[in-house]
């Protein structure tokens, strides 16, 4: 193993593999999933099963992999020039990765929410919803209303701007900002969101309404989010995957690996004994 | 590097390995006391009420570490096992000066023990797993603390011939003892229900008082 450390043996690693895999089968799942940016490995034989209706938190610390990982999850990966992976990604048991997949599709189906708050800054709060929605032909009218209500609802974001929505999207705080990239992801109707670090952005305020959001959430789909913070972590996700060097180290039940870690780098990390 | 959680752990463990030796002493003097027909209950109740504040320090630091450092992982298992321990210490104690009390209750400056070599025997065990206890913890020895499971077992088994013994006794003499057992256990049902409203009261009010 590659920059692997040294308390891990062959025998941590048959057992590190078999954590991954005593998972059940889930929503998404991720086979011996390698990437690079150009000669740089970033992530090396990620093998990992995403629960339906969970959040799965993602920990480790910066450079380990961590986003890459979860944007080889929707194709966003292959967006960056020079960049290139190995492996499979199933969403429902189909390689998203096979020749005759439309990444476009896959990225409706897996949506993004990004670090920091991103609304389209010239559009309104309404438009800001409704924008992806139009891309796919959508148009104006009653059920477009109704989406952008229902998707703002579910951002539970509906009721701060129900009375604002010509208002720019620009023009509201951060947390409302984030909710309403939520919103945005939720209108085209995801199975699966991916939140990269979607609170360190933001105040304490914002971020517990956002965590928040993230549980309830779970209700309708599968969320996986990226973060630094670990107490984050520990608050939203059932299930948490610890990367690092771009390996998985361990999987499980958030509160199995923020109490008894299996692997003493998880310890070390959770405890801040790195370095 | 060492992290800031280290001092205050450091700081939780030096009172708890302080506890560990002032308990096991305690019993120590207590049971000498018993066996000897000394008066020792002044010495123990001072040892005993030291024991409770220390858990109460116990208790303060833990939760203050928990505050300041969201601990996770062993950082958490130590806390939560330390303030579980300091409570075990801290009755270790208690026990320790209820023994004097007894004592001084019933056969105060006399030495009134039956079935002594029963008794001896017991307290020999009884110190033994004290101490190991107390020098399992002080080593962070997984080995030496369950090798305790096994001097309990001799422990019961004593109890247990004890008990035996005393059902041979004459009808009102069986009775008088199990009558004793009984209020016994009803006495530390009540001290647990103390504790228990100890708690509820620190919960509604956030203010730590004694009931006990």
């Amino acid at each position: 193993m590659a920059g692997e450390d040294k308390e891990m043996n062959s025998s941590d690693m048959a057992e590190k593999v078999c954590v991954g895999q005593q998972m059940p089968a889930g929503k998404m799942q991720s086979i011996q999933l390698s990437a690079w940016f150009g000669a740089k490995q970033a992530l090396t034989d990620i093998s990992l099963t995403i629960r339906a209706s969970s959040v799965t938190a993602i920990i480790g610390p910066s450079g380990c992999g961590k986003s890459t990982f979860i944007r080889c999850l929707n194709r966003m990966h292959e967006l960056v020039p020079g960049a290139k992976m190995s492996g499979q990604v199933l969403l429902d048991g189909k390689n998203i990765y096979a020749n005759e997949v439309d990444p476009v599709l896959i990225r409706r189906k897996v949506g993004m929410v990004f670090q920091k708050p991103n609304p389209f800054p010239t559009m309104s709060i309404y438009d800001n919803v409704a924008a992806g929605l139009r891309l796919t032909g959508m148009k104006k009218g009653k059920s477009l209303d109704e989406v952008v209500k229902h998707s703002l609802e579910q951002a539970t974001l509906w009721d701060e701007v129900k009375d604002d929505l010509k208002k720019s999207g620009a023009s509201i705080s951060g947390g409302q900002q984030q909710r309403l990239c939520i919103a945005r992801a939720i209108a085209l109707e995801p199975e699966v969101i991916l939140m990269d670090e979607p609170c360190s952005a933001l105040d304490p305020i914002a971020t517990a309404k956002i965590e928040e959001l993230i549980v309830s959430l779970k209700r309708n789909y599968t969320v996986v989010i990226v973060t630094h913070n670990m107490q984050q972590a520990a608050r939203v996700s059932d299930f948490t995957a610890f990367l690092y060097l771009g390996q998985l180290i361990e999987y499980g039940e958030t509160k199995n690996v923020f109490e008894n870690p299996k692997r003493e780098l998880t310890e070390k990390y959770l405890t801040g004994k790195f370095g | 590097m060492s992290r800031l959680l280290d001092k205050g752990l450091e700081q939780l463990t030096t009172i708890l390995l302080k506890m560990g030796d002032m308990a096991e002493k305690t019993i120590r003097i207590a049971i000498m006391g018993f066996m000897n027909g000394t008066d020792v209950g002044d010495e123990t109740r001072e040892l005993s009420e030291t024991l409770l504040a220390m858990t109460v320090s116990v208790e303060d630091k833990a939760f203050e570490l928990m505050i300041k450092y969201q601990p996770v992982a062993s950082d958490l298992r130590i806390i939560n096992s330390y303030m579980k321990i300091a409570y075990d210490f801290e009755r270790y104690g208690r026990y320790a000066l209820d023994i004097t009390l007894t004592q001084r209750r019933f056969a105060a400056s006399q030495k009134c023990v039956y079935s002594r070599d029963l008794l001896e025997k017991m307290a020999e065990k009884v110190v033994l797993m004290v101490h190991t206890s107390v020098d399992a913890l002080k080593s962070n020895d997984g080995e030496m603390a369950k090798s305790l499971a096994n001097i309990e077992n001799e422990v019961d088994a004593i109890y247990s011939e004890y008990l035996d013994k005393l059902s041979k006794a004459p009808s009102g003499t069986k009775c008088l003892i199990s009558t004793t057992l009984v209020v016994r256990y009803l006495e530390r049902i009540a001290d647990h229900a103390t504790y228990v409203g100890e708690s509820i009261y620190y919960i509604a009010t956030g203010q730590k008082i004694l009931l006990r």
